[in-house]
């Protein structure tokens, strides 16, 4: 009895340090954000401040502005050209995820399994993410002349004169941009994927071999069910990032040409940067923000309803076993 | 007779006064040669404490500058220690975030002199006319030129650029007698300089001949610079953009002769050009695959300096831009822009060391040796006293700087109003989708006439309507140049 005490107190003392420094850990990883929070706060404030007041650059003062309340908002949700704004980056978003996702998965499948000379392969794939994309930009707009390099291995391919004008075309140009951003990116899905693929256990997938399943259904009923999670984690992360692509289309094309590439992030840079309107880009980049919120709410829900359902397949296995 | 002897000492001091006196002369003789009005510059700014100044100005441009950054260095004490190097289309847009914040870190910005009035309404521009009767310094420019430089009768720029767009028409075709004779056959007369926009269009049709990797015409039509042209049509069908009143006059008959004006060259076009800017065009103009256009006057040096290997050297004419008879009466109109100049940042606690720096960089001796340099072309003639320098004529040839002058004679500004980059936009925005298709000539323009109106109200119609005078006061005052 006596010598229990101690070894209770001892208990005791282990897990408040345990727990001190688990708030400690926590503290020490989000003290960078708060920073952040902190140093961006100022700003955020400021713009919202902008965002209830009218004021443009030729305004003597900045706290001379008129305060006209929602008017922005209303007039940013009225705009016109803020929609197909909204439209064009909502097609772009989803053509170069969805793009990303399909080339991302066809590499990570090639790769998830060593092999030799896999180093060199990998390297090689995530290249493209690797490059600036102003460098992407500018070297594209070369190689897709009418009569440059794309369309002359598309001519020896088909064999038939390819002319085919990529960039000064309106109808094709968003979707030219779009295969520029599926080149860029994929490795940022194959990467997310192939580490999701490593990670699915091997017993069932050696048990469906055994029992003689082909390739294709091992992956289909296997492998992608498990790959779920991080599927949706990929296309999530990539679509949002989409959604602020800004430098390879104003590089190539400046929203044009007319307004066939012209994106939210064109239309914010446009608004801030050459017409100088301060409180319209504060208030449209607010109502952006709202839009991405949504998003992110909905992505989070997914993530969530997938989450439960491996936490309940997985718990059904060990209670299983 | 006694003799006196010529002491070593008596020699040394000689000599030591010798040099006294002749490195006083040699240090006179430095800044005599500078010449009257640098003279009277550099006396001015000796008045001021010497400054290490911060400048932006794009890297092509700022090239020409470091010989004479130095002299001025020698001279004063003063100069240019850092330039940013920030291309043209950026800096206006860092000019104004400086003006947000009313920072007096840059000291000049090298900025197109169509953002003045939006620079002034934000308080960022110093006015220089006293730091030029300080100075005794007279801008001179070619004809009407000087305004651009202007706001309101003030000046708050120093030229760097001219920028006119002078005619290319290719030589050796123009001069081929087999195809004088096949113009002549088809069209029943002669084939001569293109008086009219429909003379152009006409020639630029017969010598169109994409299959031979030939193109009648090579004006821009990106998005970015669709607009200089729209506004040299318009001008010179006797239109004006905006009434007295603020009221924007785009769907009038002539801005709809400048915008028929302007797609009907689609047609002589490059397939590709409406995603073109300067980059793709000029290797085209400069290796021959364009029979004519409208370009800026720093492609004739690089065309024909000597020291540059360009294939179509001799093989160009230059002159007059085309103009319109839309009006009843003949009127030909040119465009310069961007028109770039040193503007002086009014929150800069060395303003006034920059400004007599920027006024040392505009006088005739400095500003030629700067427009008239054989290979760093980006700088174009502005002053009289360039049309008949000899390192410009080396250089633009004798053809080349007369037809820089006449169109100098005859040069107009785009909107020369505050909110300049945004009017533009709306008008560029308008003629690209026009251009490609996306809607007709007719509903671009109302768009334009509806986005203006809103630009106008939003910026304020009194303050517009106060600017207008301006710029209709940089209009040419002749129609044909002398």
């Amino acid at each position: 009895m006596a010598q229990s005490v101690p070894s209770q107190t001892n208990d005791l003392e282990k897990m408040s340090s345990r727990s001190s420094g688990i708030r400690i850990f926590k503290w020490t990883l989000l003290s960078p954000l708060i920073c952040l929070a902190l140093f961006l706060l100022p700003v955020f404030i400021l713009q919202l401040y902008f965002a209830f007041h009218s004021w443009t650059i030729y305004l003597s003062s900045w706290s001379a502005a008129e305060y006209v309340g929602i008017e922005l908002f209303q007039e940013a949700l009225q705009d016109k050209r803020f929609f197909w704004a909204v439209a064009r980056s909502l097609l772009f978003a989803s053509l170069s995820t969805i793009g990303c996702f399909v080339f991302g998965l066809i590499l990570a499948l090639l790769m998830y399994r060593p092999f030799r000379g896999h180093g060199f392969f990998y390297i090689v794939f995530i290249l493209p993410m690797l490059t600036v994309p102003i460098v992407i930009a500018y070297t594209c707009d070369m190689l897709l002349y009418r009569a440059g390099p794309i369309n002359g291995f598309l001519s020896t391919i088909f064999g038939t004169e390819m002319r085919f004008t990529w960039l000064s075309n309106p109808d094709f140009a968003i979707f030219t941009v779009v295969m520029l951003e599926i080149w860029n990116w994929t490795p940022f899905t194959f990467i997310i994927l192939i580490a999701g693929l490593s990670s699915i256990p091997k017993e069932p997938l050696e048990a469906a071999r055994i029992l003689g399943a082909n390739r294709l259904k091992i992956f289909m009923e296997i492998q992608l069910p498990l790959l779920r999670p991080v599927i949706f984690l990929a296309l999530i992360l990539r679509f949002l990032e989409a959604m602020a692509e800004f430098p390879k289309t104003w590089g190539l094309l400046q929203g044009g040409p007319g307004s066939a590439t012209e994106t939210i992030p064109i239309y914010l840079y446009l608004i801030t940067w050459q017409f100088f309107d301060i409180s319209k880009a504060a208030a449209t980049s607010y109502v952006v923000m709202l839009i991405m919120i949504f998003v992110i709410l909905f992505a989070i829900r997914i993530l969530r309803k997938e989450k439960q359902s491996m936490d309940t397949l997985y718990s059904v296995r060990s209670s299983g076993s | 007779m006694a003799n006196k002897k010529i002491k070593r000492r008596n020699i040394l001091k000689a000599g030591l006064g010798a040099a006294a006196v002749g490195s006083g002369l040699l240090g006179k003789v430095g800044t005599v040669s500078a010449g009257p009005e640098e003279d009277k510059i550099v006396t001015s700014a000796k008045r001021l404490q010497p400054a290490a100044m911060n400048g932006m100005m794009w890297s092509l441009y700022w090239r020409n500058y470091p010989k004479l950054n130095k002299e001025y260095k020698k001279a004063t004490g003063s100069y240019m220690a850092k330039v940013n190097d920030v291309p043209n289309l950026l800096i206006p847009q860092r000019a104004m975030a400086e003006a947000i914040s009313r920072s007096g870190k840059f000291d000049i910005f090298h900025v197109e002199s169509m953002m003045i009035p939006s620079l002034v309404a934000a308080g960022l521009a110093e006015p220089l006319d006293d730091y030029m009767k300080q100075a005794n310094f007279d801008l001179k420019m070619v004809g009407n030129f000087e305004k651009f430089m202007q706001y309101k009768g003030v000046t708050y720029a120093m030229p760097t650029d001219g920028n006119v767009c002078p005619h290319f028409i290719r030589k050796d075709l123009f001069d081929d007698p087999d195809e004088r004779k096949k113009f002549a056959d088809k069209h029943g007369k002669e084939l001569k300089w293109p008086v009219t926009f429909e003379d152009e269009l006409e020639m630029a049709k017969f010598f169109h001949r994409p299959e031979k990797d030939l193109y009648g015409f090579g004006g821009l039509r990106d998005k970015a610079n669709s607009s200089f042209w729209f506004w040299q049509y318009l001008y010179a069908a006797g239109g004006f953009p905006i009434s007295d009143d603020a009221e924007p006059q785009l769907t009038t008959p002539a801005a709809h002769y400048a915008i028929d004006t302007f797609l009907a060259l689609k047609q002589v076009s490059h397939p590709e050009a409406s995603a073109w800017g300067s980059p793709q065009m000029i290797p085209r103009l400069v290796g021959g695959k364009i029979f004519s256009c409208q370009y800026w006057d720093g492609i004739i040096a690089k065309i024909e300096s000597p020291t540059a290997k360009s294939p179509t050297r001799g093989k160009f004419y230059y002159g007059l831009v085309p103009g319109s008879k839309f009006s009843g009466k003949l009127i030909h109109r040119a465009f310069s822009a961007p028109v770039m100049g040193i503007v002086v940042n009014k929150y800069s606690p060395r303003k006034r060391q920059a400004a007599h720096w920027a006024l040392y960089m505009s006088t005739l001796k400095n500003s030629t040796s700067v427009v008239g340099h054989p290979t760093m072309t980006f700088h174009d003639p502005w002053h009289p006293g360039h049309m008949n320098a000899k390192s410009t004529l080396d250089v633009y040839t004798k053809q080349g700087m007369k037809a820089v002058h006449d169109c100098l004679q005859v040069t107009t500004p785009p909107p020369y109003l505050t909110g300049y980059h945004e009017f533009k936009e709306a008008v560029d925005k308008n003629l690209s989708e026009a251009y490609n298709g996306q809607k007709s000539g007719k509903q671009a323009l109302q768009d334009m006439q509806s986005r203006w109106s809103k630009i106008v109200r939003k910026i304020g119609k009194r303050t517009i309507k106060k600017e207008i005078p301006y710029y209709k006061g940089m209009m040419p005052k002749v129609n044909v140049p002398s």
